[in-house]
């Protein structure tokens, strides 16, 4: 690769300014926040500073607080599941499908599509029968009486019927991720493979796998992250209900920010999850890294 | 060398750009905060010499956010029609309408004012809804206005005093109404029902009775907690033997833990059991938990008579009566209703055209009752309405609910108007949890103490 000599001053001239945006907009806001979090609030009338007794509380004495990190990290790691099999479906498609970029494309539609829509969508599949469900409707045409649900409003399935929704809508996102990544490396290196006895699957565990483990991380990462910042599609499709059963960290920082007038408080529920998202950013950063070595 | 002088002159002259361009934006920032500021100020001054001559030239929008989403609905019609008469008699003034549906409004209202961006108009609700933005400052007293046309006047005795505080109005009501039991008198006959029911037992056999028939009995949207909170208060209005309940727990004479509360958590968590209310009800919104007795689906329906207007325009009309809500075990008085006071319109202290906004609302508000007495949802207003609603051609259901008013003996408010914000959300949800699953009333009225003291 060439580099570039250009002065330091040149790079500063072009960076300086996003620098300067990304501060402003992002580091910044999180500063207040985390100032926030330590004011008992209500986001009108005037701010009591109260230290650390917001965390206290959300620590120890929320019991809405630690099953909504319970389901925030389920969900981050149900959507982390799915990419090994967006990988196996990446080389399959790679292999036999002749004009694999089609079926990629018609995947990849939800992520295209408002997530207001995803949800509206799939809250009237999961509609009770009585209101013309469609899950349901098929399930007693099918003669399972008795798999029926109410998805969305049994506490103890609802989120799983969220789960559900969200890997559907970003199998073809990570899809087109791990495709990509399949089709970048050269051919030449499987017909060497061939040669030297390697085929099928054996070229996958010693030549797919090595190289695709960057793009593999972005993946994960994304998903990973993506998910513990779950709130759209909870807020379309339950708002966190019923009575709390689908909260997510950030569904139960918006209900208490907003709906309970406890703006500091919800300021350090938003400062946990900051944390939590550059601790695991962090931990997978490093997990990958010594994967990428031993391959190396 | 040259190459590299001409770098670093290059360099310095983009940065030297940068940062003026930089400067001008905090510059052209301060201005139009300065023109704002001037502009503002001589408004003062004009209004103040000036009362009446609104008909300046100068071009003025007013936000004006409202909660009347559904255009079937009289009220609907109510706010279009009157902004366009407004703007049609001042054509200086273009009245925005931001209409949300009401969980969405409270919601965005919070943020907004978060911000300090308060539109001009918006709704608020009475009592404790409405305290906290009051503290804050952000809405101007409607005092003068009031005052002025005679508006204050139409007022219904003592309605006003839920949006008073320090004795300045904050903000103007749309109604005064109470909850009933609305039901389809076909439905009822359908299951062979033939008296409505007076006891909260004849309640709970009449719901098996329409469940065993495939009807919904009790149509609801639990998806907006507030639905299924206000029915519940209706059956601790009866258990508690009377209004009151909240106010004493607030004064430390009760607790949660009385057995008024757990005995009220019973008798709802019956009515659930029995199937009472619609399957995944904590999926519907209360919009679309109203059309499942407005399309004929539900037998009964328990809401505030602001629906009145809306019942009669939908496809049920003609075919629906109303009752009071019975007795539970035996305690209560049927004419002790849940008493809503209705959403309210406030105006935003930081308007900057806060004479036009009190000028339109004045207007708005004084031609609000004969409004809605032609659109037929004169029903629960909070003003005093000239004219005879028989002779109107009224249904017989908007008069059954006029009679109703009439027996009013007293009442109490909602939760979330009298309890605090975070203690109202952990009853709101405590509530919704009873409609998906059974729950230990004990527990439950532990739950409401708990909040209760580590919010107050």
């Amino acid at each position: 690769m060439k580099v570039l000599k250009v002065p330091a001053r040149t790079i500063a001239v072009f960076v300086l300014p996003c620098l300067l945006l990304y501060v402003c907009l992002v580091f910044i806001p999180i500063l207040v926040s985390l100032y926030t979090g330590l004011l008992k609030w209500d986001g009108l009338t005037t701010a009591q500073f109260v230290g650390f007794g917001n965390f206290k509380d959300m620590f120890f004495n929320d019991p809405v607080f630690w099953p909504s990190v319970r389901r925030t990290l389920l969900y981050a790691v149900a959507s982390m599941l799915e990419i090994p099999l967006c990988l196996g479906m990446a080389i399959l498609l790679n292999r036999y499908v002749r004009r694999g970029n089609t079926l990629v494309s018609i995947y990849f539609t939800p992520v295209i599509l408002s997530v207001v829509i995803i949800g509206q969508l799939w809250k009237t599949v999961y509609n009770p029968a009585s209101m013309g469900g469609m899950l349901n409707g098929v399930l007693i045409s099918l003669g399972l009486d008795s798999w029926t649900h109410n998805w969305l409003t049994e506490p103890k399935i609802a989120m799983f019927a969220l789960y559900f929704v969200s890997l559907w809508q970003f199998f073809g996102y990570h899809l087109l991720i791990q495709y990509t990544g399949v089709q970048n490396i050269p051919d030449e290196l499987y017909e060497a493979a061939k040669i030297d006895g390697a085929d099928g699957f054996k070229a996958d565990r010693y030549i797919t796998l090595p190289l695709i483990v960057p793009i593999f991380k972005i993946s994960i990462v994304l998903a990973f992250i993506g998910s513990l910042q779950a709130f759209d599609l909870v807020m379309v499709m339950t708002a966190g209900g019923p009575a709390h059963a689908t909260d997510v960290i950030s569904t139960h920082m918006y209900n208490s920010s907003f709906m309970s007038l406890k703006y500091g408080y919800g300021s350090a529920i938003a400062s946990f999850l900051v944390i939590v998202c550059l601790v695991f950013t962090g931990f997978i950063n490093t997990l990958f890294n010594r994967i990428e070595r031993k391959f190396n | 060398m040259v190459n590299r002088k001409m770098k670093t002159t290059f360099t310095v002259a983009l940065t030297a750009a940068m940062a003026l361009s930089v400067a001008a934006c905090g510059n052209s920032n301060d201005n139009s905060k300065n023109n704002a500021a001037s502009s503002a100020a001589p408004d003062k001054t004009n209004s103040g010499t000036a009362t009446n001559t609104t008909k300046s030239d100068k071009k003025v929008t007013i936000t004006f956010q409202n909660i009347y989403p559904d255009p079937t609905t009289p009220s609907y019609k109510m706010v279009h029609e009157l902004s366009e008469q407004y703007e049609k008699e001042h054509p200086n003034v273009k009245i925005e309408l931001d209409t949300l549906n009401t969980d969405q409004q409270k919601v965005k209202l919070k943020t907004q004012a978060a911000s300090k961006e308060v539109p001009d108009i918006t709704i608020v609700n009475p009592a404790a809804q409405m305290k906290p933005f009051v503290d804050a400052g952000l809405f101007a007293p409607l005092n003068d206005m009031l005052d002025k046309n005679g508006l204050k006047d139409t007022y219904q005795t003592g309605l006003l005093d839920y949006y008073s505080f320090d004795g300045n109005v904050y903000a103007l009501p749309d109604g005064n109404n109470i909850e009933v039991v609305y039901y389809n008198k076909d439905l009822f006959a359908q299951a062979g029902i033939a008296n409505t029911p007076t006891t909260f037992e004849e309640m709970l056999k009449d719901v098996k009775i329409l469940k065993d028939k495939g009807i919904t009995p009790l149509a609801i949207g639990e998806k907006d907690s507030w639905t299924g909170s206000f029915l519940f208060m209706n059956i601790l209005l009866r258990t508690n033997g009377g209004p009151g309940f909240l106010q004493d727990v607030m004064d430390g004479k009760k607790t949660f833990e009385d057995p008024a509360f757990v005995e009220a958590v019973d008798a709802f968590q019956q009515l659930v059991q029995a199937g009472a209310f619609p399957d995944g009800a904590t999926s519907i919104d209360a919009n679309a938990g109203g059309n499942i007795f407005k399309s004929g689906k539900a037998a009964m329906w328990v809401i505030g008579s602001w629906e009145t207007g809306a019942v009669d325009a939908s496809s049920v009309a003609g075919k629906v009566g109303a009752f009071q809500f019975p007795t539970v075990n035996g305690k209560g008085d049927p004419n002790e209703f849940m008493l809503a006071p209705g959403s309210a319109f406030a105006v935003s202290a930081n308007s900057e055209h806060l004479q036009e906004t009190k000028d339109f609302l004045n207007f708005f508000a004084s031609n609000l009752p004969k409004k809605q007495f032609e659109l037929k949802n004169a029903v629960g207003l909070g003003q005093k309405v000239d004219g005879d609603l028989k002779a109107a051609g009224y249904s017989d259901l908007a008069i059954t609910i006029a009679g109703l008013f009439n027996q009013v003996k007293g009442g109490d408010l909602s939760f979330d108007n009298t309890m605090n914000p975070a203690t109202s959300q952990v009853h709101l949800s405590s509530i919704q949890n009873l409609f998906v699953q059974k729950m230990d009333s004990a527990a439950v009225a532990k739950e409401h103490q708990t909040a209760f003291e580590a919010n107050k």
